[in-house]
């Protein structure tokens, strides 16, 4: 492994090298490799396998302050060389920018040497067999669990390792490499005359620490399962409760607002709304880049700025946004060490838990709703605006009385933050944006 | 380069093929993409990217083994093939490969150089559009705009003895803008462009696109908050055309079907909307984005009727469905890239016109919303429910389009909106050839269009208390 590092690093100097002869004043190189292994499989029959490594450089180059970049999966000398020379030319049209540019400084020399666990050696130790033989478990395991599973959209294993190596003209080298694992299941359920999806899956660094296939099938299945039967509910205004997977994208609809470049450019509803007191005191959100073991733990960020611990916001006043060098410049403060493929992205964003179940959000619930899935992307982050289409559980005197669906929940991400008033304690670390489950204290649902 | 010699094409394939199976493909691509992105006023960057491999495919069955390479010496070559020949588990004969003959691509595009254009050219569009969207209202506080012009070409090798090449074009123009009064801020964008150069902004000029971009934000500042509830929607003709690709179309793509897990599934001949719609999808527009002379399995795009006066007539079809399927492929295999598998995928899909005037359209309804353009559409396949925001909507009181709304979507289940279709307007037309349609983590771009139609009932879900 430690070869593909030392290649990696090797071509990212060389890259910076050939950006100097092209004429570029600074330079940085990152360069990625990632191993990757993936295999499907629907009823009894194996129905996809793929392995592949890909290589890919990303270049970023300064003309004094005028910025220019370019990505390839081209690395060959003749390949690099012509896009340094198209990037450098067309930097000439870039205008001034006073805040392009390298980090200034590294407090860390980003070759590190403290383990943050990010490296799971199970990983290239496990023998595809095993896995192709675990998606093929699944599959028998959602059409075991019950009667009513009669098809599905596959089930997937599969696992990667990525390195990547990073230069700069600054004299920044660093390399860092990281494991993940995935497991996934879709089963189909027979629902008098429809059909309802379940959809689940997980990932981790390695397999020892991984939900396991069983457990991540049955979880599956009772997604499906969950909405059989289920009616239009009225139009009303009640609590809203997100089950933790659908409260994660609630909390990177959050993050996209907390992105110094959408605040630098006005498109965020928190701009200009530092130390201002936006959600409600449960809400305390965290970004943490050296989450010993998490999915997005890393040594240094893709500018090399050492990651930290950022507290953004604290029992609901908001303390700082995410930022990379340039955006932070734009906005007067330090790089968070947020910098991600050319912009700015989360590490480890989390809401910090409370106490209880989902159960127990439940149970404390008058008459509400508990969403269990959203479909819909958009959100207004100009303006805040929030509108999913949404399946769940309808909720009436601490009881789940009956499935619905066809319905929208709709509010503004400020009035949701502020209306948190439970948080449960059922956190997990299985992606880079999570959260425990939590209640809104009221959002418009718009059913019939 | 712009793709492999027939020799080492045939080499490739006997690999993929040495244990057995149905056919083998071989995908190679080559797409130079040069973006420029103006914001406050400035051009901040200018960059480029290369995206060159190789993507390796056996089919048995239903199975598909799969393996890429960014490598294209001939030994990392045949290891992808290698890869990919391990899905054939059954330790059947080699299969054989048919000798390879060179076809063109039917001519789908607009003209395009082969280098991008000099970079004045990108930088001078930006700045018309970012003075004409500053110009446009006081209230605009920020604009951001990119230019990206892109070349690529593909070169797909089949096993039954094809080598087709396509050399596809595609230019996008983009405007975002952000308006503000006092604390209240709204966004609008538009994007135009299609498969042609960026002479295409002679005639769609970028003071256009960004005009329209700030119309949509000003008028938003104005928005009241959408109703929530059942009503008649209309729907605006182009950009409403989403309803369809997300209600209808992902429903007909022929993988879901040939697993049964589409609503629509073994209902070929049967009812599935009003008598009033007819849907097709067209991979040979000239010009659109979603436009393919070839798809990505080297099978010439074509006109699909998917719905005919309200009866599903056929499924998008790519080769490893249509083959299991015992029907020819529709030219409807498409990838994001060589790094992943074709998957069957909407062209440009779109409503031709009915009879109707808008005006009567509209003038039918006493209290309902009218949807100009949605963004964030998603289906959910197995049961048909959709959603999507409206991203510039209004109110219709008493037969007349009034007050703007914020904050709308729009949720149903495909088939019962299609049966309330109960008014098609004579006025069908694509919308701007700005929309990419993601499936299972592949984003390809695409068309929609459609005439103002009437949905007599639909759930919007608002806001307003």
């Amino acid at each position: 492994m430690n070869d593909v590092r030392d290649e990696a690093l090797a071509l990212a100097d060389e890259t910076i090298a050939l950006m100097r002869a092209a004429g570029a004043s600074d330079a940085e190189a990152t360069v990625s490799v990632v191993d990757r292994f993936s295999c499907e499989a629907r009823g009894g029959e194996l129905t996809k396998l793929q392995r592949s490594r890909g290589r890919t450089l990303s270049v970023r180059a300064f003309v004094g302050t005028r910025r220019a970049a370019f990505s390839t999966t081209d690395a060959s000398r003749d390949g690099v060389a012509e896009l340094a020379r198209r990037v450098v030319a067309a930097a000439a049209f870039v205008g001034e920018d006073p805040h392009a540019g390298l980090p200034d400084a590294f407090a860390d020399d980003g070759v590190c040497d403290h383990d943050l666990f990010t490296v799971a050696p199970d990983v290239a130790e496990r023998d595809d067999e095993e896995k192709i033989a675990e998606a093929l478990g699944m599959e028998r395991t959602i059409r075991e669990a019950d009667d009513r599973i009669t098809n599905s959209q596959a089930s997937r294993v599969g696992d990667a390792i990525a390195s990547w190596a990073l230069a700069n003209t600054r004299g920044f080298r660093g390399v860092s490499q990281g494991t993940t694992v995935s497991r996934s299941s879709a089963p189909i359920a027979r629902d008098g005359d429809r059909k309802r999806i379940g959809n689940y899956g997980t990932a981790a660094r390695g397999w020892a620490t991984a939900e396991a296939a069983q457990a991540v099938a049955l979880h599956a299945v009772h997604r499906a399962l969950a909405l059989c039967g289920a009616r239009k509910p009225a139009t009303m205004r009640v609590p809203v409760i997100f089950e933790r997977d659908v409260a994660a994208a609630v909390i990177a609809d959050v993050f996209s607002a907390l992105n110094a470049a959408n605040v630098a450019t006005g498109n965020s509803w928190l701009a200009d709304r530092i130390g201002a007191r936006i959600g409600s005191e449960r809400v305390t959100i965290v970004d943490d880049g050296r989450l010993r073991g998490g999915l997005g733990t890393s040594p240094f960020d893709a500018e090399g700025t050492p990651t930290r611990e950022t507290v953004v916001f604290e029992g609901g006043e908001l303390r700082t946004y995410l930022s990379d060098v340039y955006w932070g410049r734009r906005l007067g403060i330090a790089s968070t060490g947020n910098a991600a493929g050319g912009g700015v992205g989360a590490n480890n964003l989390f809401l910090v838990p409370g106490n209880g179940t989902l159960d127990d959000l439940v149970a404390n619930t008058e008459r509400g709703v508990l969403v269990l899935d959203t479909i819909g992307f958009a959100t207004e982050h100009a303006s805040g605006v929030y509108s999913r289409g949404a399946r769940g559980i309808y909720i009436e005197d601490g009881v789940p009385m009956y499935p619905i669906d066809e319905f929208t929940i709709s509010s503004t991400l400020p009035e949701m933050l502020a209306g948190i008033d439970a948080v449960a304690g059922d956190l997990r670390f299985d992606g880079t944006i999570v959260s425990p489950s939590f209640r809104v204290a009221e959002m418009t649902v718009s059913g019939s | 380069m712009q793709g492999l010699d027939a020799a080492l094409l045939a080499r490739i394939l006997t690999r993929a093929l040495r244990r057995g199976g149905d056919f083998a493909d071989v995908f190679f691509e080559h797409r130079l993409v040069q973006t420029f992105r103006l914001e406050e006023g400035r051009i901040r960057e200018a960059s480029s990217s290369v995206v060159r491999g190789v993507g390796v495919r056996l089919v048995v069955g239903e199975r598909a083994g799969f393996a890429y390479s960014d490598n294209l010496d001939e030994n990392s070559l045949l290891r992808a093939a290698e890869a990919a020949s391990l899905i054939a588990r059954d330790g059947r004969a080699a299969g054989s490969v048919a000798d390879l003959g060179a076809q063109p691509a039917p001519a789908l595009y607009e003209p395009h150089p082969d280098e991008p254009a000099d970079s004045a050219r990108y930088v001078e569009l930006l700045a018309r559009a970012d003075v004409a969207a500053r110009g446009f209202d006081p209230h605009v506080a920020s604009v951001n705009a990119f230019i990206t012009d892109e070349l690529q070409h593909v070169q797909i090798a089949t096993s039954d003895g094809r080598i087709v090449t396509d050399r596809r074009p595609l230019v996008t123009l983009g405007v975002q803008v952000v308006a503000k009064d006092g604390g209240r801020r709204e966004n609008g964008y538009v994007g135009d462009g299609g498969r042609t150069a960026i002479d295409v902004y002679e005639g769609r000029t970028p003071e256009s696109i960004a005009r329209e971009s700030a119309r949509i934000a000003t008028v938003k500042l104005d928005a009241r908050d959408a109703p929530a509830g059942e009503m008649p929607v209309v729907i605006g003709p182009g950009g409403g055309g989403v309803l369809l690709h997300e209600a209808v179309g992902h429903g007909l793509e022929a993988d879901f079907n040939r697993t049964g897990t589409s609503l629509y599934s073994g209902r070929v001949g049967e009812r599935v909307a009003s008598e009033l719609v007819t849907i097709y999808d067209d991979g040979d527009l000239l010009g659109e984005r979603g436009t393919v002379a070839v798809d990505d399995e080297g099978t010439p795009g074509s006109h699909k009727v998917l719905v005919e006066a309200g009866i599903l007539q056929g499924y998008m079809q790519d080769r490893l469905n249509a083959r299991l399927m015992g029907v020819a492929s529709t030219g409807s295999g498409r990838r994001e890239s060589f790094r992943v598998l074709p998957q069957p995928r909407m062209c440009n899909t779109y409503m031709p016109s009915g009879t109707s005037t808008p005006q009567e359209i509209v003038g039918s309804i006493e209290r309902g919303l009218y949807a100009t353009s949605f963004s964030g559409g998603q289906v959910e396949i197995s049961k048909g429910d959709f959603v999507f925001m409206i991203a510039e909507g209004y109110l219709i009181e008493n037969g007349r389009i009034t007050a703007p709304v914020r904050g709308a979507t729009l949720v149903g289940n495909g088939p019962r909106a299609m049966e309330k279709v109960t008014m098609v307007g004579n006025d069908a037309r694509l919308a701007n050839r700005s929309y990419t349609c993601g499936k299972g983590g592949q984003r390809v771009p695409v068309g929609v269009g459609i005439p103002t139609v009437k949905l007599a009932s639909c759930t919007v879900g608002g806001t307003a208390r």
